[in-house]
């Protein structure tokens, strides 16, 4: 959905708060993306030194 | 602009946001700030229109560069990640060679073997249900290897089948259908399986996370030897339905570190046979734990373990952030909208903890005073 015109009327209170929002994208760490399994898993993992299947 | 790529859904946990996105089944953590830049971005309706909001804020800024990372964040969120391949292959009867009998409650089932090395991935943390009567299982399972594929079948279907060096897919699939078996539910009917442990007090349930090696399943036996209730270990599989979790009758592995901690604790500790599985784990013993009373508790809190040598013990408040990194990247959730949504609805009413400890007596005497406050929610 298209935003109105509401920017328009931004403050300088707003705006200084806005440039935090874009400062915040170039510093490291602002987000996380987390997959979940894809398939359900004991916690014992491969281990190529002492698979016992191997 | 792109909004097929906008979150399905935004939940705000205290200082957070968390995005679900329905292609990838992925759930992204981001703080306040980003969180309206992004939506700014995807409410635009063009990338001109985006350049000039910015522009209008500070001529200065980079339009270009923001957008680029905005839009590159929103294509790793939607990335889908390639689901195992499925093979197929027929049922070989003449794998069955060794062949044990189980029952929980009045549910029983068989599971064949094709070898002693690939019973021991699946008997161990089951054999205290092995049954020597002869009962007529309502399943059969059979696992075995055939070129050098490791099998799962039910009642002579293929279930799963994976390199053999991905065991543990096997054995997580395997306490999948032994779960839907004995609380009579399907896979679908799953929220998920958490990557952890929990302990209930006869109302209520409290799940412990943590890397391998947080001391999860010392402490889950110490606090069932002090008279809580194990629903499960390891695998905490979740209804969506009510969003409980479920018991699991596996028993809890236990690793040679933690021997001389439980030895005084557990009646019996040494004659539980030793088991080693392999190089990584070492030694382990397979502890079975007394059914709760009930299947099911309703899961109050997250909890994550960390055991510290000498440490004095702390309970303390985390965020959701530090949750979702040590739970999800572990733990199968149900990619269903329906079922993420019940995900981030019990979460929203979940605190978080973390607990240090290294003294058996004051760790069960906080976790005690834990599950109080939950008392007659």
């Amino acid at each position: 959905m298209k935003k109105d015109n509401n920017t328009d009327k931004i403050t300088r209170k707003d705006a200084i708060k806005k440039m935090g929002k874009y400062a915040a994208l170039t510093a490291v760490g602002t987000f996380v993306i987390l997959n979940p399994l894809k398939a359900q898993a004991s916690s014992l993992p491969p281990d190529p030194g002492g698979n016992p299947l191997i | 602009m792109n909004n097929n790529l906008a979150p399905t859904y935004q939940r705000l946990f205290g200082s957070y946001w968390v995005l679900w996105y329905k292609t990838s089944n992925s759930y992204s953590i981001v703080d306040d700030n980003f969180k309206h830049l992004l939506y700014d971005y995807l409410e635009c309706a063009s990338f001109d229109a985006f350049k000039s909001i910015v522009a209008r804020i500070d001529s200065s800024l980079d339009a270009d560069t923001i957008a680029k990372n905005l839009q590159s964040y929103l294509e790793q969120c939607n990335a889908e990640h390639g689901s195992d391949e499925l093979l197929s292959t027929d049922f070989i009867v003449s794998k069955r060679k060794i062949s044990k009998q189980y029952i929980f409650k009045d549910k029983a089932f068989q599971v064949n073997f094709d070898s002693d090395l690939v019973k021991k991935t699946i008997h161990p943390s089951i054999a205290h249900l092995e049954t020597e009567n002869n009962v007529s299982p309502s399943v059969i399972f059979d696992i075995y290897i055939e070129s050098d594929q490791l099998c799962l079948f039910k009642n002579e279907v293929l279930v799963r089948i994976v390199p053999k060096q991905n065991y543990h897919f096997i054995q997580g699939k395997f306490a999948m259908e032994l779960l839907s078996f004995i609380h009579d539910n399907e896979e679908s009917d799953w929220l998920g399986t958490f990557h952890g442990s929990t302990i209930s007090d006869g109302e209520n349930s409290i799940l412990f996370v943590g890397a391998s090696g947080k001391g999860k399943s010392t402490l889950c036996a110490l606090l069932t030897a002090k008279g809580f209730e194990l629903v499960a270990d390891d695998v905490s599989p979740m209804l969506a339905a009510d969003s409980h979790i479920y018991h699991n009758p596996s028993a809890i592995s236990i690793k040679k570190g933690a021997f001389s901690l439980l030895r005084p604790l557990v009646n019996g500790f040494d004659e539980l046979p030793d088991m080693v599985f392999n190089k990584t784990k070492g030694v382990i013993k397979y502890l079975p734990c007394k059914t709760p009373n009930k299947d099911h508790y309703p899961c109050r809190a997250i909890i994550m373990v960390n055991y510290t040598k000498d440490s004095d013990t702390t309970l303390e408040l985390r965020s959701i952030k530090e949750a979702l990194e040590t739970l999800i990247p572990e733990s199968w959730l149900s990619p269903d909208p329906l079922h993420a949504k019940s995900f981030l609805d019990w979460l929203s009413k979940t605190p978080v903890y973390q607990l240090t400890y290294s003294d058996t007596e004051s760790v069960t005497e906080e976790i005690t005073k834990c599950f109080n406050r939950f008392k007659n929610h």
